[in-house]
């Protein structure tokens, strides 16, 4: 307890360094606690820290971290989010997805409203196995090269879009199945979006809103109570609560069960996976699904940096008068939090409205998810993405990673976003510049 | 998927490595099928996805699959039968692969070593044989907090023996050699380097000025010293190598007495995928290689000298440290008395600590007030065990067996001896003092 307050200490040392600008404890933003948590609070954080760092460990074996597999992608739940922040996808075939996954369904829905697992295959692809159990295969990824976009002055944007195949398919051929690539999101700032009441996302989905842009909630089956709440997390909304997240990160990443998700991730077809050995029932057991849950609720946004400097200013000004904040809305609300009390009743900026969008078939995945439809995404949270280049060494964006840089991923803007993205490209270029310094202080 | 099947897989993939390829709308090559190379480590996410991500794009006929085990539990996986079917051990766990490279366990590393010194100091970097060799290492000294430092009105010392300083008192974070896994070697540079009798009178002195003696090494030593509890801290670099890359405003300073802590690669004897298993050994020791292990989150120090000349200035380079004898210390020389040495410093300066740090306090005090202690000092001081005696085969044995037995009544029964005569002694001290006045 004492060392753990220790570490605590060591944060709030780099927290006063990032109010100096120290470019260096920057890359420490994501992984900064809420602040006002006591004592024990800070060691339930430090404990989930660990169990979201840690590497699992494949069974048999002498050490509590045991339970990995027997289907699985990573060792880790920080592989997929590192530093707390994105993923990436690979740059080509050779490359493998290494905080990256495939989920895989048939056309249909299952009996819970979802999307129908692959009969051999589940919801993922699981590229690893344990040993005797064969992985199920790999994807590989390539990239299409399109056409340039022209943008007013002359500038030209550069576009590309993923194709995938599937190789090495040890459980049969995958013809006629749905895929959706998704590359590991940030995971700060969750808390408090889990904080915001159903009602506000129900009241934004009906009120009237420019350009045509509509926003819908996605309703998906809650696990622990068997109802069918609203949905806010995952690029489709798909998943209704952080601990339901995490226990389905858990199982379906790692091969790691819970006592939400107590059967390990094999189909009927995967018999190897059925008579493999399981570390524990379930193998992980509530005290860690609480600790990760505590930690994950806890991580704070990143606070947003040269708010004042004029361009920013006037980007911000734009983002709102080009229609961007139609769905990635600068202010939420949060209500109370009976579990989580440090996340009540804040003001919060994440510029989300945490509803699905059609955004057109350009970045459509073709796979629905409960009632998000084949085109829809959730609007992603904003905050902090101008960090990710300094923190994830890398500047993808979007669901799958194909935009290189924040205008890639503007121009990818189409459906109800159509007018938003024309607007953009039509801006002057110091305008477009104010726009994405503005992205950049997020 | 593919538009183009008469075109081999291979030639595809030339024409793309060359540029030749990238037509828009047209599909990619197929990806071919990969040989596994299964590798088992307790290296964290941070490093093994960089080498999983580099390797692969190096020789992409071969797919990393990691096993990842606790050092403690690596040896019993490559002592099951065809060693689990693992190709490359590779972990910071040099006593494993000295044990299991006495079981037969590996096979002739054999990979090319140019470019690659034997040694750093005398500090070897390769077993003899030629089973294993270090990837990276991991120097002692001092973490220290600059601010809290120039608070007090201390410089960051140059050398252990400074430490011993009544300036010092309270000051020091101590990792305990009886519970710290990186700590006996380091109680050990210190005796190697001041010799036994002056290398304990170090010891005492600075085990009395320690602030907090640490049961757990690893980061919290660091979280220590940045917390400013103590401004200085006993450790090894790599605890706070990143976390001072990302911002904490801690700095590691090496004594002119350090000793390195290296990683180590083998071959399994039964290695499915033996080239499989070189290219990668290969490839973890190669510029490419090295260099990933200097990234800010990982700041781990390469074994390849050249490397040294790419990274900024203020990168430690043990290798010209080396020059300067910082790593004349001798690991093999005394690797048999290091269960002795950490169970006696234990026993005699860590356990009731609380009273040596006190008789040390009142020495300081006496010695200030001009006051001559010399007698008390020197009995301070005095080693636990004369030279002669710690180099007795029959007292080394139940201490180096320690770790291999389950139980060690012998080794136990000893340190029960030390304590009490380590307790007698500081009584006998106390009433000295008393006597004196001090
Ligand atoms: C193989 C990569 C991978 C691993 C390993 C992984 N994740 Fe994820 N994570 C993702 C992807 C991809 C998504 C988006 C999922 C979706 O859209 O359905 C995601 C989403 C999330 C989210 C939701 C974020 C949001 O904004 O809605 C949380 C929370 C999360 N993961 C936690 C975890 C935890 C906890 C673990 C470890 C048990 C873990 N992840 C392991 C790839 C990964
Ligand atoms: C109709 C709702 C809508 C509007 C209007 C809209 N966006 Fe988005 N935005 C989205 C959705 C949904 C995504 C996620 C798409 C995906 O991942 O495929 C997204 C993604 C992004 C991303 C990438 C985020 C990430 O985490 O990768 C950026 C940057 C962005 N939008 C900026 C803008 C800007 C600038 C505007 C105004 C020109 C705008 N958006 C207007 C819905 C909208």
């Amino acid at each position: 307890m004492r060392a753990l307050c220790l570490i605590f200490a060591l944060f709030c040392l780099s927290t006063a360094n990032a109010r100096a600008d120290d470019a260096a404890a920057l890359r420490e933003a994501y992984l900064q606690p809420l602040p006002g948590l006591d004592d024990a609070g800070r060691e339930r954080f430090f404990r989930g820290r660990s169990l979201f760092r840690q590497s699992w460990v494949i069974a048999p074996a002498d050490d509590k971290a045991a339970g990995l597999g027997p289907l699985y992608n990573r060792l880790a739940c920080i592989s997929c989010h590192q530093k707390n922040g994105r993923g990436r996808a690979p740059d080509g075939p050779d490359e493998r997805m290494l905080s990256m996954l495939v989920r895989l369904s048939v056309p249909g829905r299952a009996a819970d409203g979802g999307p129908k697992p692959h009969p051999a295959y589940g919801g993922q692809l699981n590229e690893e196995g344990v040993p005797g159990v064969p992985g199920e295969g790999r994807a590989a990824l390539s990239w299409i090269e399109l056409p340039a976009v022209t943008l007013a002055g002359g500038e030209k944007v550069a576009q590309r879009r993923p194709q995938v195949e599937f190789v090495d398919l040890a459980y049969g051929d995958l013809h006629g199945s749905l895929h959706s690539l998704r590359v590991g999101q940030p995971v700060y700032g969750l808390g408090l979006l889990e904080a915001v009441p159903a009602a506000t996302l129900l009241r934004l989905a009906r009120e009237a809103k420019p350009d045509g842009v509509r926003g819908r909630v996605n309703r998906v089956r809650d696990v622990a109570t068997g109802r069918d709440v609203v949905g806010r997390f995952g690029f489709k909304a798909n998943m209704p609560n952080l601990r339901q997240q995490i226990a389905g990160a858990f199982v379906g990443d790692l091969g790691i069960t819970s006592p939400l998700f107590p059967s390990e991730n094999c189909t009927a077809a995967q018999a190897a996976c059925r008579v493999a050995p399981s570390a524990a029932h379930p193998e992980l057991p509530a005290a860690d699904l609480d600790a990760i849950e505590f930690y994950l609720a806890h991580v704070a946004p990143p606070p947003q940096r040269d708010a004042d400097a004029p361009q920013v200013r006037d980007g911000a000004a734009l983002f709102e008068r080009i229609g961007c904040t139609a769905c990635h809305r600068p202010e939420l609300r949060t209500g109370p939090a009976p579990r989580f009390p440090l996340t009540a009743g804040r003001h919060i900026a994440p510029y989300t409205d945490l509803l699905l969008h059609d955004l057109g078939p350009g970045l459509a995945d073709g796979r629905p998810d409960y009632r998000a439809g084949p085109r829809q995404w959730r609007t992603p949270p904003l905050w902090g993405i101008g960090l990710v280049p300094r923190i994830n060494e890398h500047s993808q964006y979007l669901h799958d990673g194909r935009a290189r840089n924040l205008q890639e991923a503007v121009v990818w803007h189409d459906g109800e976003a159509a007018a938003a993205r024309r607007r953009y490209v039509e801006l002057a270029p110091e305008a477009r510049r104010a726009l994405l310094a503005f992205l950049e202080s997020l | 998927m593919n538009d183009n099947p008469d075109f081999s897989a291979l030639r595809r993939r030339l024409l793309l490595a060359l540029g030749a390829l990238p037509a828009a709308g047209r599909a990619a090559p197929a990806a071919p099928s990969r040989q596994p190379v299964v590798v088992l480590t307790s290296y964290n996410d941070e490093v093994f996805s960089r080498f999983e991500a580099a390797f692969e794009k190096a020789w992409p006929q071969y797919r990393l699959q990691l096993v990842w085990r606790m050092p403690h539990d690596a040896l019993p996986t490559l002592r099951q039968p065809r060693q689990s079917g693992i190709d490359v051990y590779w972990s910071a766990s040099p006593r494993n692969f000295a044990s299991l490279a006495a079981e037969g366990a590996w096979q002739a590393l054999a990979i090319d070593r140019d470019g690659l010194p034997g040694h750093v100091g005398r500090a070897r970097l390769a077993d003899a044989e030629g089973y294993y060799a270090a990837t990276e290492m991991a120097g002692y000294g001092f973490i220290v907090n600059p601010a809290e430092l120039a608070r007090l009105g201390l410089a960051v010392p140059q050398d252990w023996s400074e430490l011993a300083a009544p300036a010092w008192s309270g000051r020091i974070a101590l990792p305990d050699p009886g519970r710290v896994g990186f700590a006996p070697v380091m109680v050990d540079i210190v005796l190697q380097a001041y010799g036994w009798e002056r290398g304990w009178a170090v010891w005492s002195a600075i085990a009395g000025n320690a602030g907090s003696v640490m049961e757990a090494g690893s980061t919290f030593v660091t979280d220590e010293v940045a917390s400013g509890r103590c401004p200085l801290g006993l450790s090894i670099d790599f605890f706070s190598a990143a976390a001072i890359a990302n911002g904490a405003p801690l700095r590691f300073a090496y004594p002119a007495h350090s000793g390195i802590n290296p990683a180590h690669i083998a071959i399994c004897r039964d290695a499915p995928n033996p080239d499989g298993a070189r290219a990668f050994a290969d490839f973890v020791l190669s510029a490419a290689g090295q260099r990933l292990i200097t990234h800010r989150d990982i700041r781990k120090l390469p074994v390849r000298p050249a490397v040294y000349r790419e990274l900024p200035a203020d990168y430690f380079d043990p290798f010209r440290a080396a020059e300067r004898g910082v790593f004349d210390y001798d690991g093999d020389a005394t690797r048999d008395r290091l269960g002795l040495v950490a169970a006696l410093f234990a026993q005699t300066l860590t356990r009731e600590h609380g009273e040596l740090a006190g008789l040390w306090r009142r020495v300081h005090r006496a010695e200030a007030a001009g006051r001559d202690v010399g007698a008390v000092r020197r009995q301070l001081e005095a080693p636990p065990l004369s030279a002669a005696e710690a180099a007795d085969p029959a007292l080394l044995a139940p201490f180096r067996d320690r770790r291999e037995a389950a139980t060690a009544p012998a080794a136990n029964a000893l340190e029960a001896q030390w304590q009490q005569a380590s307790r007698a002694r500081r009584g006998d001290i106390a009433r000295r003092l008393d006597r004196m006045g001090a």
